[in-house]
This record gives structure tokens, sequence and C-alpha cells, in this order.
């Protein structure tokens, strides 16, 4: 053979090579680095001490970043269920043929679309007392509106970060789920329904293990999503009122602003751990329902 | 099929390539110290700008949200009369910290609006000292402009600007309302305001930005530090964190005075409704619109003000901060403004010092001054600055001066500040001790972190 | 009768479901084509009066048109290195199988859990020493990064459903294995890659959490980066920040609306099997 044939017929064992590379080089590389950096108190600007798990030990001892983790915690908490189980009834209600189905899907879909961003500002407008729309509507409707304040109410802010959030992606949950739905064939159902299941009983018993790929991404991209939550909060509260909207991303990107880079990547590790329970929990948990066609 | 994968594969290497030829036209303008950028150094140092091939730029990097536009106008006539030099302006509200990162990755500016102690004692800027714009400056600016630890100045202010309470006049006048002198009596007069004014917001703040309650803290409760010591021993005390000078987590200190009168306003019922959502621009427009009667500004607003609805113009009252604790009195801002520093990593300080000569020219100054509405300070412009000259005057003579806090350490904002009153407004602070003693800690704790 | 109430109430469902989607979208467009002067501490009109002076005035002021240049740059970008590396690192899970690949791939996925912003800090040193801040190239490596774990993952499930014997085929004509890939493969990856390209090009062009670290020159500015320095610089014109908005999300919406199709038949192929 050829050298150039020789070479040729090889090839294909390194096409992982360039994907991998660029991880490398883009991921691996400053995660290590950043590894590194947490064990030290470097500022972005003079030299780095090496100070052991001192930013690590810091970070339980800071009631801001214990809040920040609890009110991330809360957030992941309130958001990836709801996605999920409103994402699941979305598709359960999708799930027939009709005229307009693909029109109603992009529109459902459609909120994902735009950045988080965006949406947050969008919202905040839409929420704001005196002057925003939700005001002017009640205003038109009931006398009583001046009470009204949602995002300035640390607990109210909160659950209207995550009813927006759960608002805008669960057109992306949706869409998962209708896939997984279509992929079970109907002579299950005819089959359950020949054996006197009702509609309840054959989600439970026919559904829901058939969807089991289906519910494994949902549930670990919204897990990993909401805990890294960040843009949706700067832009509807700004982490206020004070800091008790504040997400650990969020966090982590003021501290590393201010000066604190060291200690701001190990919250980072911090976080990365925080993700990582949860999601191994609930792979094992969900592989373990794994039915076997 | 070859053929779209030849295709691809020509893409990505356009790409690839534009993105080359991006990033070298980005490394001529950005300041990364290598050889190519030390030979530009040297030869724009020595020639005229005009005879060199490529135009040198000039990165102004600003904090100041009102003045962008205005300056770029400016600059833009600049830079038309100045075919070597390009003038860019950048604006970031979050500047002082995001000046942290463009130091970091040597993004460096050549001029900047953002000048803390931390970069001073560091060598970040140049020394200003012997420039010839201090021969027309009031005397009184350039000692605000002087860094007390080196007794030189690293920033040349081109403006003074005030801040204190602006009050409806007219409401203030069928009331029956004097300037307070003490935050009790303010309080009544507030609670007539809304006893007879039911749809005015008596006292409104923009909680939500909170650089404006960090302004708070640095009038009101720093003010209590800066008159009883005098401002350059007050300076030296912050900077050196002395406790027994500034008694940072005392009751009946400070901070504890403070947020003692602003839990009594909240729980009176005389902020704004929307004290945690309002903005700047909700202030402002309230204001303008009648339906805030005291707000607390800087003469920066009030271009903003009378921009919303020129009729206010006869109707602004302009008093000092009552005082908050017994013994003080009232005090009012009155400091530099519109401060310019150049930085030592900027390989162009000839041009900057250019660009800086130009603004200063007596029309510019004059036409900026009038924009910004507050006086210049320099000695040979006269700018018809503002409709409230008269009520600035009287609100001087009534209070005490004080100046900006640039001595907090540099882990702890104004921004920083103002959430910790966000927290005490919510009611996250059982008393206005626990606030005091919390705003202790995070400021000593911000103070060892970069005095270790 | 009693079907086709339960029609009838699906039918109300859906449609309120939908009109909720479509609620923030009704109010942007309401406040982009409003004239600023209208306060709206009056009561809202529903309907609005059709005054597209704003999106004039917008896209003057915020400079939104280099903002989508540099966003198109720089997802055209970072969509292309994804796909291109993407689908061939997944044909190499997917049927080359060897140890040294499923370590690679099995990394990858891990990494996949660690949220962006926790690499950013370090990353941004590295960018630093390698000249990378504020330019297109670093970013998009550094968002192709970001996109490849997932996209490996979409392309590696759906070729081990495809069957063996079309590229067994092309060997026995005598093609390499690679060949095999360029030539046989990789046109059957249609529907994959258009799901690879809408997930990843859209999130790529939402991007602000990692831009804002490494675009900080005005001119490099992305649109959600514009869009925010907008809010921060206009705060109260509302309707000015609307419009820019509005064109902003235009591209987007758009690409989404003509590629949904393909889009919905990639999410299916991809998540159902792998």
């Amino acid at each position: 053979m050829l050298l150039k044939n020789r070479i040729i017929s090889k090839l294909h064992y390194y096409m992982i090579v360039p994907a991998f590379l660029l991880f490398t080089i883009f991921f691996i590389y400053p995660l290590l680095r950043g590894i590194g950096l947490s064990l030290t108190d470097y500022d972005g600007m003079t030299k780095a001490n090496f100070v052991g798990l001192d930013n690590f030990i810091e970070f339980f001892n800071d009631k801001r970043a214990l809040n920040d983790m609890k009110t991330t915690m809360l957030f992941a908490l309130g958001s990836a269920p709801l996605l999920n189980i409103f994402g699941f009834l979305y598709a359960l209600l999708l799930d027939r043929k009709f005229i307009g189905k693909s029109v109603i899907r992009t529109i459902i879909y459609l909120p994902a679309v735009i950045s988080p961003l965006i949406m947050g500002y969008i919202w905040y407008f839409i929420l704001q007392p005196q002057r925003g729309f939700v005001y002017s509507i009640i205003e038109s409707v009931s006398s009583n509106a001046v009470e009204f304040n949602w995002l300035g109410n640390s607990t109210m802010a909160l659950w209207v970060i995550i009813i927006v959030n759960v608002w805008q992606f669960v057109g992306m949950t949706m869409v998962i789920y209708l896939a997984g739905l279509q992929a079970i064939p109907e002579e299950l159902h005819e089959a359950g329904k020949i054996d006197g299941a009702t509609y309840l009983q054959s989600i439970r018993y026919i559904t829901l293990p058939m969807m089991i790929q289906p519910i494994k991404i949902n549930v670990i991209t919204n897990i990993i999503g909401s805990l890294a939550v960040f843009d949706i909060i700067i832009a509807l509260t700004d982490g206020g009122p004070g800091y008790s909207t504040e997400s650990l991303s969020i966090y982590i990107m003021r501290k590393c602003y201010g000066s604190f880079t060291g200690y701001s990547t190990a919250v980072a590790i911090i976080l990365f751990f925080i993700v990582l329970i949860p999601v191994i929990i609930s792979f094992k948990y969900l592989n373990s329902k794994n039915v076997e066609m | 099929m070859k053929r779209t994968m030849n295709l691809l594969i020509a893409l990505v290497m356009v790409i690839v390539l534009i993105g080359g030829c991006a990033k070298t036209v980005e490394s001529e303008e950005t300041t990364a110290k290598d050889e190519t950028n030390d030979e530009a150094v040297v030869s724009t140092d020595k020639e005229e700008p005009a005879e060199t091939a490529d135009p040198v730029t000039i990165k102004f990097f600003t904090g100041k949200v009102e003045t962008v536009d205005l300056m770029n106008d400016l600059i833009d006539k600049f830079n038309a009369a100045n075919p070597g030099i390009i003038v860019q302006q950048e604006f970031q509200k979050d500047a002082s910290n995001v000046i942290k990162v463009k130091f970091a990755s040597g993004d460096v500016p050549d001029i900047t609006t953002v000048v803390t102690q931390d970069y001073i004692d560091q060598g970040k800027y140049l020394d200003l000292t012997n420039e010839v714009w201090w021969d027309r400056i009031d005397p009184a600016i350039r000692d605000l402009c002087t860094d007390v630890k080196t007794g030189n100045q690293y920033r040349v202010a081109s403006n003074m600007t005030m801040a204190g309470l602006y009050y409806n006049k007219e409401i203030f006048e069928d009331l029956g309302l004097g300037e307070a002198t003490t935050w009790a009596e303010f309080e009544n007069d507030l609670t007539k305001i809304k006893d007879n004014y039911s749809d005015v917001a008596p006292f409104f703040m923009g909680g939500k930005d909170s650089w404006m309650l960090g302004h708070l803290i640095e009038f009101m409760a720093h003010g209590v530090i800066k008159q009883e010591l005098g401002i350059k021993e007050s300076k030296i005390a912050l900077l050196a964190n002395d406790d027994s000078k500034i008694h940072l987590g005392d009751v009946g200190g400070p901070m504890e005075s403070f947020a003692a009168a602003i839990l009594s306003t909240r729980d009176k019922g005389l902020f704004n409704s929307d004290f945690l959502t309002a903005t700047y621009d909700n202030q402002i427009e309230a204001f303008a619109m009648g339906k805030a009667a005291v707000i607390s500004q800087g003469m920066w607003a009030l271009g903003g003000i009378l921009e919303m609805n020129p009729e206010m113009t006869g109707n602004i009252g302009f008093m000092p901060y009552p005082s908050i604790k017994e013994g003080t009195k009232p005090v009012i801002l009155s400091a530099e403004d519109s401060a310019y520093a150049i930085t030592t990593d900027s390989e162009h300080p000839a041009e900057a010092k250019k660009f800086l000569d130009y603004l200063f020219e007596v029309n510019n100054m004059v036409t900026y001054s009038e924009f910004v509405k507050s006086p210049s300070a320099f000695t040979d412009v006269s700018a018809d600055w503002g409709p409230l000259k008269d009520e600035v005057a009287h609100a001087l003579a009534a209070g005490i001066h004080i100046g900006f806090t640039n001595e907090s350490p540099s882990g702890f904002s104004g921004d920083d500040a103002g959430r910790m009153v966000q927290e005490l407004y919510v009611g996250e602070y059982e008393s206005s001790e626990a606030f005091a003693k919390a705003y202790k800690e995070t400021w000593d704790k911000a103070w060892n972190a970069s005095n270790n | 009768m009693k079907q086709f109430s339960y029609k009838i109430i699906r039918l109300v469902i859906i449609v309120s479901i939908a009109l909720m989607a479509l609620f923030p979208f009704y109010v942007l467009a309401i406040l982009a084509l409003t004239p600023s002067s209208v306060n709206f501490s009056e009561k809202l009109i529903l309907l609005p009066r059709l005054y597209f002076d704003n999106f004039f005035e917008a896209w003057k002021i915020s400079n939104i048109g280099q903002a989508i240049m540099n966003s198109l740059i720089i997802t055209v970008g970072a969509v292309i290195l994804v796909v291109v590396f993407g689908s061939m690192a997944g044909y190499a899970v997917a049927r080359v199988k060897n140890k040294i690949n499923n370590a690679m791939f099995l990394i990858m996925l891990g990494c996949m859990m660690i949220p962006g912003i926790i690499n950013t800090v370090p990353l941004y040193t590295l960018m630093i020493s390698i000249g990378g801040i504020n330019t297109h190239w670093a970013m998009i490596m550094v968002l192709a990064t970001n996109a490849m774990p997932f996209s490996v993952f979409l392309y590696s499930g759906f070729i081990k459903g495809l069957p063996i014997t079309i590229e067994e085929a092309a060997i026995i004509d005598g093609c390499s294995k690679i060949g095999a890939y360029f030539r046989v493969v990789f046109p059957l990856l249609k529907p994959v890659t258009s799901a690879v390209i809408i997930i990843n090009g859209l999130s790529i062009w939402n991007n602000y959490a990692q831009s804002v670290f490494f675009l900080q020159q005005q001119s490099m500015k992305t649109i959600p980066l514009a869009i925010s320095m907008f809010f921060q610089q206009y705060g109260a014109k509302w309707h000015l920040m609307a419009a820019a908005s509005m064109i902003g999300l235009a591209p987007a919406v758009l690409t989404f609306i003509i590629f949904q199709k393909y889009f919905i038949k990639g999410i299916t192929a991809g998540s159902v099997k792998g």
C-alpha cells in the first residue's frame, strides 16, 4: 500500500482528536489551573500565595456565601420539578395529531429561544410596581394595588424568578418529552385499554417506564442548568434585595471582579460538587428503573 | 458529498483566517507587553502623532453614564481635528469592578475616570502634579484631588459637584415647611407631606440601584466621621481603619445612627412604597413629575430632571442632609467631580494629555459644565451652569462640606454598602446596632484582605 | 358527546398555554411600537399604535448592527467547529471502540456537569496569556468547547442507531474508514446536525455569562451584551430598549421558526436513542 493510503486508512483512529484537543485546551487546562488557583489567595494583580484550604473554610464561614448556596439550591428545587411536571403534562396534552400542532409546539418553545437576560428584563418591566404592566391591569380592576411589590420581597422574588424560568424553558422540556411519547408503540396503550386500565394507570405503568431516557435527559439538564443560574436573576433583581436572591454563579462572578480570584475559583469548585451529587443520584436512580424493550 | 465536505473545511479555514486577521488587528491595539509594541511606544513618543502611519488609539474608560453622549460629541470633534489620534470611549456601569479585570488582563485604558486608592498605591496612575492644568484650577479642588499618602495628584478634576436633598418648593411652601436641620424635624416634615399629599412619595429613593444607597452611607453616615474629624483627618483615619476615631461598630456611632434613621423613616411609611425596586430613572421621573417631594441626589441628576420636565426649573429647592446624630450638623457634599487619570501602563501618554488639553479648553469646559449643571473647577471658565445657582449657594452655606468616600477598602464598594442598606430595609438586621456591627465586620474583612 | 367536550377543553387549555408563551413577546411588541412620549404610567393601551421610529433610533444608539455582526461571526464560527469536530468525535465513539476513545468520551461527558462559570476565572488568565480577550476567534473556541460534550453525545447516540451495513458496503468498495465516514455517514447525520446547530447555535447566540468576561470592548460586544449595556445606559427608555431587543431577537426567532421541523426531528432522534 502507498504510504498515503496507509495513513488515510488509520486516520479514523484520530477522529476524536480535534474535539478532544479543543476541549483540553479550553476546558480541562483551565479547570486544572482553577483547582490550583483555588488553593491560593490570588487577587488578579499581585503574586499568588499558597493558602491551602483556607478559601474553602472561608466559604463555609461567610454568611452571604451560605445564603447564596441556599438560594441556588432552593431555585433548583423549585425549577427542576416544575419544569419536568409541566413539560410532561404539556407533552401529554399535545400528543395527538391535530391541525396546527407544529405551530403550537413552536410557539410554546419560542420563549426558550430568547436569551434569559432579555426575558428577565421583559418580566422586570411587566412586574414593576407603580409602572409595570401587571400593575396597570390590577389598578384598573381593583383599588388595592398599592401594596404589590413582588420583586422587592425576598421570598416572593425568588418565586417570581422560578416561575419566569419555568415559563421560559418549559417548551424545551416539553419537546423532549413529546419525542419520547411518540416513540411509545400504540399497541402497548391498546393492550392496556383492553386489560381495563384507566388513563392514569396507563400513564403510570406504560408511559412512564418507557420514558426513562427522556426523563433522564431532562432531569439532568435541568438540574445542571438551574444550579448554574445567572442571567435571569441579574435581569430581574440583580441579586437583591440585598443579596437575598443572589445565586452562587453571581457570587463567583462578583468575587472574581472584586479581586478575590483565588477564592472565587474555590467557590466554583464547591458549586461543581453541589451539581455533581444530585446528578449522580438522579442518574443512578433512573438507571435502576431502566426498562428493557 | 465530497463537495459539501470540502466546502465545510474551506469555511472553517476561512473563519479561522478571519479570526486570525482580527486577532492581529486587536493585538496591535491592545496594550499587550511584547516587543513590537515596545517599539511602537518608542516611536510615538519621539515623533509627532501626525507623522506615524497608524493612528494612535486612546482608550477612555468611564463609569459616568450621564456624560456618555456629551463626551462622544466632544471626542468626535477631537478625532476630526487630530487625524493621528483616535479616542474611543467605553462606558461600563460597574466601572470600578470592571477596571480591575482590565488591569489584570492587560487591556488597560489610557484615560479613565475610575481612580481607587489601591491602584494609586500600586502606581497605576501617572503623577500629574506638575501639569499645567493646575494653574487654572481652584486650589481647593486641587486639595481634594491630592492623595493623602503621597501628597501628589494622580487625577485632575474638571468640575465640582454637590449632593444633598432636592425638594419640591411648591409642596414645601404650601405646607409651610422649612429646611430641617435634624432628622427628627425632617421626619415631621415628611409626615406632614404624607398626610396632605396622598399620592406623593415624601422621600423617594431608587433602592434597586445600590450605588444610590451607597451614597447615602457616604454622605450621611460617613458624613458624621468627616465633620467630626475634618476632611484630611477623616481620610487618614478611614484608610488606617482607626477604630478609635471612626467608631464604625459602636452604638451612637455613624453607622448605627444612620441605620436608626433609615429604619425610623421606613417604619413611619415616609419612603416610596417601591423603595426596593425603584431605580434612579424612576426617581428622576417621579421628582420631575411632582410625584416625589424629596429626593437625595447630586447635581448630575439635574439635567435629567429638567429634560423630563422643563417647568420644574423654578420649583427645585436644595438643602443639606439633616444631621442624624446628636451634636452634629447638616452636611452637604461638595466635592470634585469629573476627574481624569492617565494610567502608567498607557503607551500614549502624550496623546492622552493632548486629549485632556483639548477637553480642558475653556469653550469645551463651558459646554460640559452647562450640560452637567455643575460649576467648573477652572477659574477661567464661567459657565451658566444651572438654574440652581442660588439654591446651591444657599445650601452650601447651610451645611458642612464633605467629600465622597474614596477610602473604602477595595473589597467593599459603594455598591456592596448599598446592598447592606437594602438588607437593612428588608429587615435582615434585628436592630440598628446589628447593622453597625455587620458593617464593621464587612469593612474590617475587606480592609484586612487588601492590607495584609 | 363526552369525547367532544374533552376535545374542546383540551383545545382551550392548549390555546391558553400558547397565549401564555406569547405574552412576553406581546409586551415587548407593545413597548417597541409605542412612542416614548407615551408614559406607561397611563393606562396601557392594549392595541399598539404602530410607531416604527423607535426601531431607527434604537438601531442608531445601541449600535446593534455591529452587535449582530459580532454575534453572527461568533455563532457561525462556533457552530461549524462543533458540527465538524463533534460529528467526527461522535463517530469515533460510536464506531471505533477502544479504551482511549471511551475514556475521552467519559471525560467530556463528566465535564458537561461542570457549569461554565467554574472555569471562567482560570480561563480568563489563560485568555490573557494567549491574547484572546476581545477577539472573535478565542470566543469561538471557548463557546465551541462548551457545546462540544453534548453534541458529541447526540452524534454518538444517533450514529450508534445507524445500520453499519452502508459503511461496510463502502469499505468493500475500496473506501478507507475515514473516507466512509465523510462520504456515507456524514450526509446521513442531517437530522442530528440540525438539532445540534439549533440548540448550540441558540445558546451561543444568547451567551452572556462568558461573553461578559471576554468581550469588553464596545466594538466586540455581542447582542446580549449590547442590550444589557443599553439597559444600563438608558434604563428609563423602555420603548427604545424594547425596540433594540426585538431587533436583537429577530434573527434567532426567525431562524428557529424556519428550521423548527428539522430541529424537532433531530431532538427526537437524539433523545430517544442513545
